[in-house]
């Protein structure tokens, strides 16, 4: 064998190793088979074959395709962020947030695969995670040009006198500014690492919890942009609302927000079956459920955010969303001071984010603990079932051949026969049934 | 050919082949020699086939000397049953092509269509 062969077929072996563990055989397959194949282009057509088989079942070309297009929605992104004037002190701030949410995105969803595993094999962990990050990053848009606008301070006359009347005369990019940066990426941080967890492969959370949880979670955001599409004040930020807390959909609101988190729970946890869980039954539904309440408020929080935050940035550039929100056409200074008022309180969905998550997570916890708490201890045992009172112990094994009390040895002769007809392969000598029921009907093993 | 029963037709010469010796445990390269296909085309099409429980496979229990153990395979039942209504489907669709190749050679002038006639 030559020494390119040999560094061939190293290659090979080790390429193969890229391959999922239940596919390895076939890619080995390939690099054994390549020995019989005659020296030269022969083999070396073969071997590529088997190149392509192993990029194949790697999984190289979705990995591949999935970097390319990160990589160009994050250079979509930043492209867009990295504009505006280097006067506007919110330039600086949103180039810093873009750098450190695309380090953030790569970095930690390498950590996850690291300790996580990749992705789970199902759509629905796949659609969530890429659901959440174009989301991040849609949202990083939306941000950085609600904070040029909100930033940007107008040149003089009535607009600059609304400017200070509505943002004070601090300087934006103060120190606490800087403070709410650093939170909100902290924010982002516990929400990528969530997504990561929830959809990797070693977590324990099933695709249908997934699918409950993202149901939810978007019928919560849903209902509370409706309520608040333009931030949390209510002098201009509730345009179709009259404001008050009894408003029908306010309520709603406020009920999706408790009782949405515990309805997904139940759900979640009442469809789990418990199958390949080594936690007892009760302990492993209340894991599903605590994660779809977590899921729904987080995802809820995230899908608020994103569209209340796209609204406002929207807002500043497409007279038509402004007539569309206040049902009338808004002028001059009126629209600005809008447009600047809820620039100004997008800040509080940062808030939604920061709390939706512990709202979601406690009272999921509740629930579950309602529902599943008093039988959740001691060790797994197939034979427990839900709450309720324990049962009667099992009575202790018979001694020895009464198991079989009762049954005639003709029964017993034809079950013997029955079993050595069909079990007559190596092994079923060492099968306790089998040779319990021989022994009893005095029988050796295997004979018909 | 293939699409009445489901297979592609290099899918189909591969079942072809591994039909030829039913009990026969075949290896990649000669089922590659056989069917004339590469193994960037073979090996996706036995995994397939394995996946549907029509191949069943196995590493060689007695390697050559010298040499890495050889993966082997063979049809199942339902891949041998599968293979023979394939099979079947595509040589009626080959005997109706070949039928139909022949009538057009043989009264072709009769049926020509002038579009631009009358």
């Amino acid at each position: 064998m030559g020494r390119l062969s040999r560094a061939a077929a190293a290659v090979g072996r080790g390429a193969a190793r890229l391959v999922p563990a239940g596919r390895r055989d076939w890619a080995e397959a390939v690099w054994a088979e390549a020995h019989e194949v005659s020296p030269g282009l022969r083999r070396l057509a073969w071997r590529a074959g088997g190149v392509r088989l192993i990029a194949r079942e790697a999984l190289i070309a979705r990995r591949i395709g999935s970097a390319m297009l990160f990589a160009v929605a994050v250079a979509f992104v930043a492209s867009r962020a990295w504009r505006g004037s280097s006067a506007n002190a919110a330039t600086l701030v949103d180039r810093v947030d873009v750098i450190t949410t695309v380090l953030l995105l790569a970095g930690l969803a390498l950590l996850a695969r690291r300790f996580f595993g990749p992705a789970r094999d199902s759509r629905m962990a796949r659609l969530l995670r890429v659901g959440g990050y174009a989301a991040i990053l849609a949202l990083m848009l939306a941000k950085a040009s609600v904070e040029q606008f909100a930033d940007a301070v107008p040149q003089g006359g009535v607009y600059l006198r609304l400017y200070r009347d509505i943002q004070g005369n601090g300087s934006p990019a103060s120190l606490y500014h800087w403070f709410g940066e650093i939170l909100f990426l902290v924010i982002m941080a516990g929400y990528v690492a969530a997504i990561l967890w929830l959809t990797s492969r070693r977590s324990p959370v099933v695709p249908a919890t997934l699918a409950i949880g993202t149901g939810a979670g978007i019928v919560l955001g849903v209902v509370i942009y409706a309520v608040a599409p333009l931030g949390l004040s209510e002098s201009a930020t509730n345009p179709w609302l009259p404001g008050s807390g009894v408003d029908p959909l306010v309520a709603l609101a406020w009920m999706l927000l408790l009782g949405a988190p515990v309805a997904a729970a139940l759900v979640a946890g009442r469809r789990y079956s418990g199958s390949g869980s080594s936690l007892p039954l009760a302990d492993a539904k209340m894991r599903q459920g605590i994660a779809a309440g977590l899921l729904a408020n987080l995802v809820g929080a995230l899908f608020v955010t994103l569209l209340g935050t796209g609204t406002i940035a929207l807002m500043s550039k497409a007279a038509w969303l402004r007539h569309w929100l206040y049902g009338q056409h808004l002028l001059g200074a009126v629209a600005y001071s809008h447009e600047l008022t809820a620039s100004t309180d997008a800040v509080a969905y940062f808030l939604i984010c920061l709390t939706f998550p512990m709202i979601g997570f406690g009272l999921s916890a509740l629930g579950v603990v309602g529902a599943w708490g008093n039988s959740a201890t001691g060790p797994a045992d197939p034979r427990r079932g839900g709450g309720g009172p324990p049962g009667p112990e099992p009575a202790p094994d018979p001694p020895d051949g009464s198991l079989l009390a009762g049954v005639t040895d003709d029964e017993i002769g034809l079950a013997v026969s029955l079993l050595s007809l069909h079990l007559q392969g190596p092994g079923i000598e060492q099968d306790p049934i089998a040779v319990g029921l021989a022994d009893a009907a005095g029988q050796p093993v295997g004979t018909r | 050919m293939g699409a009445r029963s489901g297979f592609s037709a290099q899918t189909q010469s591969v079942l072809a082949a591994l039909c030829s010796q039913p009990s026969q445990w075949r290896h990649g390269y000669a089922l590659a020699k056989q069917t004339r296909l590469k193994s960037g085309t073979l090996y996706p099409i036995l995994i397939r086939l394995a996946d549907r429980g029509l191949v069943e496979a196995c590493w060689q229990d007695e390697p050559v000397a010298g040499r890495p153990r050889r993966h082997l395979y063979r049809l199942t039942a339902d891949g041998l049953t599968a293979a023979a209504e394939a099979l079947a489907s595509g040589d009626e669709l080959a005997a109706a092509r070949s039928g139909a190749r022949a009538a057009r050679t043989g009264r072709g002038v009769e049926v020509r269509v002038v579009p631009w006639a009358g």
